[in-house]
């Protein structure tokens, strides 16, 4: 039996319509729980997406303020939201959009300490991020938790995408085993990024969400999406699970959540 | 993600055929993977490399020669700057 109102039934009428999703589809939607890391560059789309989607209860957290260097991709907040700490920018825009969804506000950094109660709510995670350390963070505590993760980038006209369901198919660190070497690899503070990508990307990650959900499809499992906007051009290549991986290998090296320590921020980690 | 930029026939002793990215290239620079991201451009410096399927340590871009009918991946790192320990 379906707990959706009339007005419910309307809204979501597009979705209900495609027979793969129907109400069966809508109502696992309406039941499950993400939580977004980050609501910047690709926190925004996809808490927008996830929410006219009518997914049920979306936790958001995030420990910036909004900024006016952030309007130019940062899609779910608007001038008027200079200053404002992001959660709550965000999650007055997502209830605009659905007064049916709940949204759990966290205003605060995603830490070792934090991460593993915090994802233990949801069924699936966003990372939304524009820092290693927290990336590095997500990933192995979504592995120790064999939680779904939806980890996505971005810099510069690049994008990546890459679906991992912890413990049973390919992890960030199967790929990239550990962060780049220090000064390798600069920030969209440093380098910049074409705003639209991150719309790209961020849309990406939450279709893969909703096909998570709802079971529709072939996920971005042990495969790595590269994106190229310059050229407009998507590369996918291969990633199965690697058995040296540190943390989802045969052997693995962490057993415990680690943190980077940044050398170099002149602030605070902020998101993408 | 770079574009791939070639430089010339294949058609001598000095020339690869490689598949970069999917895609193929004819390269004629120094047979070694550093030499190969270097041709193709800055945005090469952000990648980890994977030759048919294998992910490549970076520190060893030098020592690791590539040959005729490599498949060659740019694994482009991204989301977030990269000052840590
Ligand atoms: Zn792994």
């Amino acid at each position: 039996m379906f707990n959706l109102s009339d007005e419910e039934i309307l809204r979501y009428s597009r979705h209900i319509i495609l027979t793969e999703v129907g109400g069966t589809g809508q109502q696992k939607l309406k039941d499950a729980s993400v939580l977004v890391v980050g609501a910047g560059g690709l926190g925004s789309p996809v808490l927008l997406y996830l929410s006219a989607a009518g997914i049920g209860r979306i936790g958001v957290i995030e420990d910036d303020v909004v900024d006016v260097t952030n309007l130019q991709r940062q899609v779910i907040h608007a001038t008027a939201d200079i200053e404002k700490p992001k959660v709550h920018s965000a999650s007055e825009t997502m209830k605009q959009i659905n007064p049916h969804i709940e949204v759990d506000v966290y205003h605060e950094r995603l830490t070792k300490d934090n991460i593993l109660p915090l994802i233990d709510k949801y069924d699936i995670v966003v990372d939304g991020v524009d820092n290693f350390p927290t990336r590095y963070l997500i990933n192995d505590a979504c592995v120790m938790k064999q939680k779904y993760l939806v980890e996505g980038g971005i810099l510069r006209f690049m994008g990546l995408i890459m679906s991992i369901h912890g413990g049973e198919t390919a992890c960030y660190r199967c790929v990239f085993e550990e962060p780049p070497p220090p000064g390798t690899v600069p920030s969209c503070a440093e380098a910049g990024v074409l705003g639209a990508v991150a719309g790209v990307v961020g849309t990406l990650q939450a279709t893969e969400v909703l096909k998570i959900v709802t079971g529709v499809g072939t996920p971005l499992f042990n495969r790595l999406l590269q994106f190229d906007a310059e050229e407009l051009r998507f590369h996918e290549v291969n990633a199965p699970r690697n058995p040296k991986c540190p943390v989802c290998g045969d052997n693995p090296t962490i057993t415990e959540l680690i943190e980077y320590a940044y050398t170099c921020e002149t602030q605070a980690p902020g998101t993408s | 993600m770079l574009s791939l930029k070639n430089d010339g026939a294949c058609h001598g002793i000095d020339c690869l055929q490689l598949v970069v990215q999917g895609r193929p290239l004819e390269y004629h620079g120094a047979r070694d993977v550093r030499s190969l991201l270097e041709s193709q451009g800055e945005k090469a410096a952000y990648a980890n490399v994977r030759i048919n399927g294998n992910v490549l340590n970076r520190r060893d871009f030098e020592n690791i020669p590539i040959k005729e009918g490599d498949q060659i991946d740019f694994l482009y790192f991204m989301g977030g700057g990269s000052c840590l320990i």
